[in-house]
This record gives C-alpha cells, structure tokens and sequence, in this order.
C-alpha cells in the first residue's frame, strides 16, 4: 500500500470520529447544560423576555438540528456569531490566533531544539555530576509554579530592568517583539524541565540497546552514533510528544495570554467561558478536537516515515 | 609457526559495584594466531565476555576498568593508545560480532547501510557507488540469497540466521586480522548454528583472519577452534590446544565441562543413564574461597585446595598444556 492511499483512509477514518467529537460537545451544551438565558438575563428576567431571548439565540430548536449545527460548522468552520460581541466567530478566531501563535510557534520550536540538544548532551554523559545537575534543575524548574516565573518575570525583568513590556499586545513585526518576548521565555522555561527528563529517558532507553554496542565495535564515534543512531531511533518517541502537543499551540495558553493581556485565543476563550458566549466555547471545543485528531493522524503518518517496521497496513 | 597477531598478558578488569569491587577477569594470558581459532570457553560470568570487550575497549567504563595487563596487538599495546587511533582499529582491523543478532542490528537503518557506515568510516578512498557494490559483495559472500535486493532491506526482515550473516558481513568487510565473536551462535536454531560456524570457519580460510571463539558449548569448540582456553571465576583453568583438551583434560572442571556433553550413549539411557553434571554453583565473585576457586563443586579438593598455599597457578603440565590445579588429573 502506498503512502498516499494510507494517508487518504486515515482520513477516512477521521470523519466518525469528529462525528462522535460533535456528538459529545452537544451534549455538554445543548442537553445537560444550565440554560444560559438565565445567567444571562439575571434573576428578575419575565418568562417573555427568557423565551424571546431562547428564540433569538436559536435555543428553541429541536435537539437534532443544534446536533446537526455543531457536525455542519466542523466542517464549514462556520460557527455563526458571539452572543456577546455579535462578531462572526470564525473572524475573531482568524484575528486571534495570531497573536496566540506569535508566541506559542516561537516557544514551542527553541523549547523543542533547546529540550533535545540538552538530553542529547546529557545522555552523552549520563551518570556523571553534570548528568545529575542537569536533571536536579529540571526538577527543580518543574516544582516552581507557574505563576512564580509570571510574576518575577513582569515585577522584575519587566518592571524593574526594563527588558521587556510588562503586557499588552502590538501588531506588526518588530513593534511585537518586547511584548512576546517575555511570555515565549516563561513557555520555554515550563517546557524545559519536563521535555529534557523525557527525551533523555528515552535517549537513554536507546543508548543501551545491543545495536549502540555494535555501532561502537564498528569504530563510529560517539557523537556520531548519538546523532545517528541514537537520535533516529529515538524519534518515534520524540514525534509523539512533540506533534501531539501542536494543537495546543494553536489554541493558546489561557493563562499566559490572560496575564500578558495578549488578545489571543487562549484569552478569547476565558472570555467567553465567563460571559457564557456558548457559540465561542463550542467553536473552539469543535476546533480543539478537529486539530487533536488531525495530528493524531499526521503523527502516525510520520511513524511510517522514521520506522521501517511500521507495517501500512 | 603461524603469525602472532594479538596477545593478552596478565589481563585484570575490575568492576565498581554498590556491594564492592569485583575482578570479573584476573590475570588472563593467551594468544592469538593469523588464520587461526583460539576457544575461550566457561560458564556465564567467566569472564570470557568481559575479556573479549576489554580488546575492543568497549568495557562501560564506569562502572567497569582495566586494572591491569598488557593487549598488544601487533606489537602494541592498544590500552596505551589514544581513543582515535583505537577506533581506527575498531572494526577495521579487530572485528566483533555478538550473541543477540536480533538486537545487534540498528532497527531503523537498512543492513546495506549497516555495512556501508563501516567502509565509509575505514575504507575512505571508496566512492558511494563502490560501498553499495562492496555491501553487495559481502552479503553474497556470507551466503544471502539476492543479496541486491536484500542490501536494501531492513534487519526486521531478515531472519535471526540471515541477521547474523549480516553482522558477519559487516564484521569482515574491512577484512580484519581478528574477528572476535561473542557466542555467534547461541541465539540461534541448531541447523542455522551448524551454517554459521561454517561459514565462518570458511571465511577463515579465504580471509586468514584469526577469531576468538567465545562460547559456553564445547560442541562448538571441538568443530572450530584450534586452542581452547577454558575460564573459571575471571581465570583460565586450563589451557591447551583442542585435541588434547578433549583427550586429556587435566583440570577437573574441563573434565567436568566434558563429561555433562550429551551423547548418544548417556542421553539413551546406556550404561550411564543419566547425564552428568558438575555440582554445586559458580562461587559469586564477591564472595570467592581463599586457596582454589573450584572447591566446592570438586570431587578431587583437598586440605591444600582450600587455601594454606594460596591459589594454584597456571603451570605448564606437558607440552603446549596448562593447567591451573594443585592436584592435575593423570
């Protein structure tokens, strides 16, 4: 079977599946949810104005078609318009996702290409002080809240030094450039100390496997046999991590952007979590689920790509 | 007289352990012959790997060192030599092939790529084009069918035999003085096993390489090498070349190792019935008796095995024969 036609039925296979994504974000919304009018009329709203109000916002529709509603947008990406704002939503998700991934791209590359080349590093002289050293400050970055680098971060390095804006958001390159930089500093360092302890577990787990012994005997050095070998059989775990964690980029982080006031996805969702602008919420719900099973998909295409024992079928 | 190409003089390796410092080999010597095999032969924690690692320098070092000793190929001693030069000699002129054929293959690369990355590496004067014809060439040389095809294939599709043949392959293309193998055919079918040491033994005679043979099954000894030493405890017990070892073993382990070889004589039930067995256990090597290793598991021990004089040296007991025991059998 060739790769293409793999690809095409992986494909295939996706579309139950965001069906059955749909059918649980129309559950949370459409039959167990609290009735939204009601937070947001307030308590001493008529019946009249609840049930204008229900009619408006299409609430009164039968179940199958808000189910149908949610499967149409998946695939149009029409998600109508906010509640709050009245703005198409698929316009604010466009507007954005920019800023979201003005940080997020950036962070998640350095911390990817800084996370490998460490535990490569380190695996290289596993056992020794500086091994040890290694993984004692991931720890120890790992154990430190997150708001602890947020805040240090804006009190310190941004009010006091200077160094950066301490929030708020400008387009256009390099106006951007003081405001995310902060904030793609703190991702990397979250992700540092985690992503080292599990690629050097998994360069590890490889740097004992017979075959480096065999590679050794042949005469190769040992940068050459971790950036070879070591390295090629390590990808199949490094890809899994590494593609899974790429819808989230898109997505934003909610806590980031809240802090440094980056009017990205990630604040546009807490938004509209505390406003009840249920269109939002569903949009990117949908949009999340479609992104994870899409990479899903990729990552197992990139399996048959670095491991010839995959089998297509 | 053949050509000397390697010999090991006094050789220690030690290993650092939480519970202490074991000498895994101690104070090993033999030689190694041009186009000839030299056995080395004991049970499972011998020793005899660790010797055969310690010539590649590929102990893990820590926990593992070389205490002691001299491994002079060709005159010199490659303990001394800086790590470079090492691996210039590393594959291209002292060759290995291990146990595990199923693992000692990277995975994710073809096995024409395998053997390719060795003459890359020590052969540079060859061009892409000659190392693919060269892999193709040693592959049909260790007798892989379709070895154009095969180059291009990974070792996941081979069988356990076909991946050892590769491993063999690899092992010679820079055509070495010595190839050591590291029990080349325990993980593998009686039927591929009889292949294997063919082919090797085959090779042998093309190439005049000389092979360290290292193997806890006599059977294999007795059909390919020339000398046997045989280990005990990080030592050689008794060493010799292979006809009289078997003729005339002189340590009461060789004897032993001997005798607990099935044949068809114990294994149906003849005058022996059952097949004999060396009792007892392998002393640990933390733990080892003052005086002769091999006391505890020897029906031949004395007041003087246990230890008032010391350990039994190795001590020439006839020509070209030596044995490590206060009280050699006749």
């Amino acid at each position: 079977m060739s790769l293409t036609s793999y690809v095409l039925r992986r494909l295939f296979y996706v579309i139950p599946v965001i069906l059955g994504v749909c059918f649980l974000i129309f559950i949370i919304f459409s039959v167990v949810s609290p009735d939204p009018t009601i937070s947001m009329l307030g308590k001493h709203a008529t019946k009249a104005q609840v049930l204008e109000l229900r009619e408006a916002l299409g609430l009164n529709k039968p179940l199958y078609i808000q189910y149908f509603d949610i499967v149409k947008s998946a695939f149009t990406f029409d998600f109508g318009r906010s509640w709050s704002t009245k703005q198409e939503i698929f316009e604010m998700i466009k507007q954005g996702a920019i800023p979201s991934m003005t940080i997020t791209f950036p962070a998640f590359f350095l911390s990817v290409l800084l996370s490998v080349s460490i535990s490569l590093f380190v695996a290289f002289y596993r056992g020794t002080f500086l091994d040890k050293g290694v993984v004692f400050v991931c720890v120890a970055l790992m154990s430190i809240s997150s708001l602890v680098y947020i805040l240090v971060g804006q009190w310190f390095f941004a009010f006091k030094l200077g160094l950066f804006e301490i929030s708020g958001y400008e387009e256009g390159f390099p106006d951007v450039v003081p405001y995310v930089l902060l904030p793609i500093i703190i991702i990397i360092i979250l992700s540092v100390g985690p992503d080292v302890r599990f690629y050097r577990t998994v360069m590890l787990d490889e740097i004992y496997q017979d075959y480096v012994r065999t590679a050794r005997s042949k005469g190769l050095s040992e940068r050459k046999i971790m950036f070879k070998h070591v390295l090629k059989n390590a990808m199949v775990s490094i890809i899994t991590y590494v593609v899974l964690r790429i819808p989230f980029l898109i997505l934003g982080s909610l806590l980031i952007e809240s802090f440094f006031g980056i009017p990205g996805l990630g604040g546009m969702t807490l938004k509209a979590v505390n406003s009840s602008d249920f269109p939002v919420i569903k949009a990117m719900a949908v949009l999340s689920g479609i992104a994870t099973i899409l990479f899903n998909v990729i990552t197992d295409v990139l399996y048959v790509v670095v491991d010839p024992r995959v089998k297509l079928n | 007289m053949a050509e000397k190409i390697l010999e090991v003089k006094d050789l220690v390796v030690e290993f650092r352990t939480d519970r202490g410092t074991i000498t895994a080999v101690n104070g090993v010597n033999f030689e190694v012959f041009k186009g000839q095999t030299l056995g080395i032969v004991g049970e499972s924690g011998s020793g005899k790997s660790v010797t055969a690692l310690s010539i590649m320098r590929l102990i893990p070092n820590p926990p593992g060192r070389v205490a002691g000793g001299e491994i002079l190929y060709r005159g010199q001693n490659v303990l001394d030599i800086p790590l470079d030069e090492m691996r210039s000699i590393r594959g291209n002129k002292i060759a290995m092939i291990f146990q595990e054929p199923m693992t000692s293959l990277n995975p994710v690369f073809t096995v024409g790529n395998q053997i390719e990355e060795v003459l890359e590496l020590h052969q540079k004067e060859l061009s892409k084009q000659q190392r693919t014809e060269k892999a193709i060439e040693m592959l049909k040389l260790v007798g892989i069918p379709s070895p154009e095809k095969r180059v291009h294939e990974y070792p996941h599709q081979l069988s356990g035999g076909m991946r050892q043949r590769v491993m063999i392959a690899m092992s010679l293309a820079c055509e070495p003085d010595i190839l050591i193998a590291d029990e080349p055919t325990t993980a593998l079918d009686v039927t591929i096993q009889a292949q294997i040491l063919e082919l090797m033994k085959k090779l042998q005679t093309e190439m005049g390489m000389g092979i360290i043979m290292i193997t806890h099954d006599l059977g294999v000894v007795a059909e390919t090498c020339d000398d046997v030493a045989v280990m005990y405890c990080g030592q050689i017990v008794e060493q010799s070349d292979v006809k009289t070892l078997f003729g005339h073993p002189r340590h009461p382990y060789t004897k032993g190792l001997i005798e607990s070889i099935p044949s068809f004589d114990s294994t149906t039930g003849g005058a022996k019935g059952r097949l004999p067995t060396i009792e007892g256990m392998v002393p640990s090597l933390f733990d080892l008796p003052s005086g002769c290793n091999f006391q505890n598991r020897c029906a031949h021990v004395t007041e003087k095995c246990r230890g008032p004089h010391g350990e039994p040296k190795l001590e020439p007991v006839s020509k070209g024969q030596m044995v490590r025991c206060f009280h050699p059998l006749s």
